[in-house]
């Protein structure tokens, strides 16, 4: 049986004795550790959700857009607003690259679908046949629309799995049908397999209408395009694709009115916003850990008043300032960590109940963060009241009643 | 053992008002001793017995112990002497309420800076058989009589096997045949065992106990 056998029990004992006061001073912890915890497995997840997304999106893929849209890793939303569109002459110069094995141009348009039964808010994709293996789309039933459509202009429609179900019922209900869009009415060639998404800041593709491009020029009579999905030989690095896209433009545009985005690019982005949201969410749950903390000095000053006479015992039996302190930092800290505890076994409980409709996760380095924060508020939150401790006379605190 | 050299202790109060508890105390308690402290309340003999169980520091004159200056010894100094040197038996008690029997018993151990020569389980629990606690190891303390936690008291006190036994007031709060059994508990220490005994109390028939008297008023030793 040695010193710390000694203290850790008393203190335990004291607790045990104490318990709804014990639960209700480790109460601010638990809140406060509960809530870091939950945020950064919620944040976790949210972000190996988006890398996945992104990862959907298949390597050597490149988008060329108008405006400086991403710089130094973020977005710049204003510049997008007043810059250049793109053409077909454009298209036909990036076609003859040899760097670019297939390009499609992209325009869209918000729109109201209407089946016979309903009617549905969606976006109608504008694009060229390629477009689907640039994206690594697949299908599901029916059949992507080709060369043929684009140059008949037909007016065919490709549906996302999600507006499929919502216009037709059933997917298999939805080949062959009408689909109105502005009062054009398109003919459902197939429906895609499920890409998943849609939500947080990924592209809802399974809720989206793709069509020709050509067809499209129905609704943009100015034949411009809002953005160029390009496939490029893997035999080149995204670097040189990059430069050689860069040059082709230039010879028309600004270099600021323009911008060769990888998926990776917008990723790292996304990453950095969330990261951002992240560590304020955090910030602010922490204030809890901090009030937790205070509520447990209050207490501890409370339970060096009650143990006065036990101090000055110990004293007299000959405990030195030193082991006073060391006593009452010892109890200060299982107080804080306990609470600790408790607001991981909660926030476990939580995450696993939220994953049902949420990613989220914990990781072992904000386990041992808990752990570590609520150690530490302990100690830190437990020295004045232990100091105080120490400090009493002998005489003093023996004669306290 | 003990020698006191001219000791004043002075209490300031509110700053300006002084209080002389002890104005120029001397005294020598020998080893083997059986010393009772009497005098009535306010007469100094609870600072005299706090000098006496280095609790306190005097505000003038000096302290030996074993011959050897301890009025200028620093706290982790007089913590460790206190430790080694003396144990206390108080009016109250004052067991700790949250440690058993056993653990009470063994709670000066724990703040012992020397190597002891024992097993101090072994002893407490030899200890515990001997002065008729056996049984009641594992049992906290409001579970068991008044006198019993008396005598678990006095083994806290032998538990580091010291010189000095230092009681104040310790029959105080048990009835009288309790109080009977508890001061021949000390007599027998003090005969068998050679500890020197320093008894603090006002009672006529408890302080007969002792083999001297010391009195003490208005913070003088009037007879010894």
């Amino acid at each position: 049986m040695n010193y710390i056998f000694f203290v850790v029990k008393a203190a335990i004992e004291d607790f045990r004795r104490n318990k709804t006061q014990t639960f209700l001073t480790s109460l601010g912890i638990l809140i406060g550790v509960f809530a870091v915890v939950m945020l950064t497995a919620l944040g976790l997840g949210l972000k190996q959700y988006i890398n996945d997304q992104f990862a959907a999106l298949g390597k050597s893929t490149l988008f060329v857009a108008p405006g400086k849209i991403l710089s130094g890793g973020s977005f710049n939303a204003t510049s997008a607003l007043t810059s250049i569109k793109f053409d077909n002459r454009d298209l036909l110069r990036l076609k003859k690259l040899k760097e670019i094995r297939n390009i499609s141009p992209t325009f869209f348009k918000q729109t109201t679908a209407k089946s016979e039964r309903k009617s549905e808010d969606s976006t109608i994709f504008f694009v060229s046949e390629v477009f689907f293996d640039i994206n690594g789309f697949k299908i599901q039933k029916g059949r992507f629309f080709d060369k043929n459509d684009i140059n008949k202009k037909a007016k065919v429609v490709v549906l996302g799995p999600k507006i499929a179900e919502k216009l037709f019922g059933t997917i298999e209900a939805a080949i062959d049908q009408k689909v109105t869009a502005n009062s054009v009415n398109f003919t459902v060639i197939g429906i895609t397999e499920s890409k998943g998404g849609g939500g947080f800041g990924g592209p809802d593709y399974d809720s989206y209408m793709f069509s020709p491009y050509t067809t499209g020029f129905i609704f943009n009579p100015t034949k411009n395009y809002s953005r160029f999905a390009i496939k490029f030989d893997e035999s080149y690095s995204v670097s040189q694709v990059k430069e050689a896209i860069k040059k082709e433009l230039l010879k028309r545009y600004d270099e600021d009115s323009f911008s060769i985005i990888e998926p990776g690019d917008i990723l790292s982005a996304v990453n950095s916003i969330f990261g951002v949201l992240n560590i304020v969410l955090v910030a602010i749950a922490s204030i809890s850990l901090l009030v937790g903390g205070i509520g447990i000095m209050n207490i501890m000053f409370v339970t060096v008043s009650d143990k006065t006479r036990e101090i000055g015992v110990r004293r007299a039996i000959g405990a030195r300032k030193k082991d006073i302190l060391i006593q009452f930092i010892i109890e200060s800290t299982i107080l804080s960590v306990f609470g600790g505890f408790l607001g991981l076994f909660l926030a476990f409980i939580g995450t696993v109940i939220v994953q049902k409709f949420f990613p989220a996760y914990i990781d072992t380095s904000s386990v041992i963060l808990a752990l570590g924060v609520s150690s530490a508020i302990g100690i830190i939150f437990g020295v004045f009241p232990a100091k105080k401790a120490a400090d009493l006379e002998p005489v003093e605190a023996i004669r306290y009643e | 053992m003990i020698k006191f050299r001219n000791v004043w202790k002075i209490y300031k109060l509110d700053g300006e008002i002084e209080y002389q508890a002890l104005k120029g105390v001397n005294l020598e308690i020998k080893e083997g001793e059986f010393v009772s402290i009497t005098g009535p309340s306010g007469s100094g003999k609870s600072t005299l017995m706090h000098l006496i169980g280095l609790l306190d520091k005097p505000t003038k004159g000096e302290i030996f112990i074993n011959g050897k200056n301890v009025t200028y010894l620093t706290d982790d100094q007089l913590s460790t002497l206190r430790n080694e040197f003396v144990g206390f038996v108080f009016q109250q008690f004052n067991l700790i309420p949250k440690l058993t029997v056993l653990e009470n018993i063994l709670l000066p151990t724990i703040y012992a800076r020397k190597k002891l020569k024992y097993d101090p389980k072994k002893k407490a629990l030899d200890l515990i058989k001997k002065f008729g606690l056996g049984g009641k190891e594992h049992s906290y303390p409001n579970k068991i009589s008044g006198g019993q936690q008396q005598r678990v008291a006095i083994l806290r006190a032998l538990i580091m096997e010291p010189k000095l036994i230092l009681a104040d007031e310790p029959t105080g709060n048990l009835d009288s045949k309790t109080g009977v059994e508890i001061m021949n508990l000390l007599k027998a220490l003090n005969e068998k065992e050679g500890i020197t005994i320093v008894l603090v109390t006002h009672e006529a028939d408890i302080a007969a106990y002792g083999k001297r008297m010391i009195r003490i008023k208005d913070g003088k030793i009037t007879k010894s």
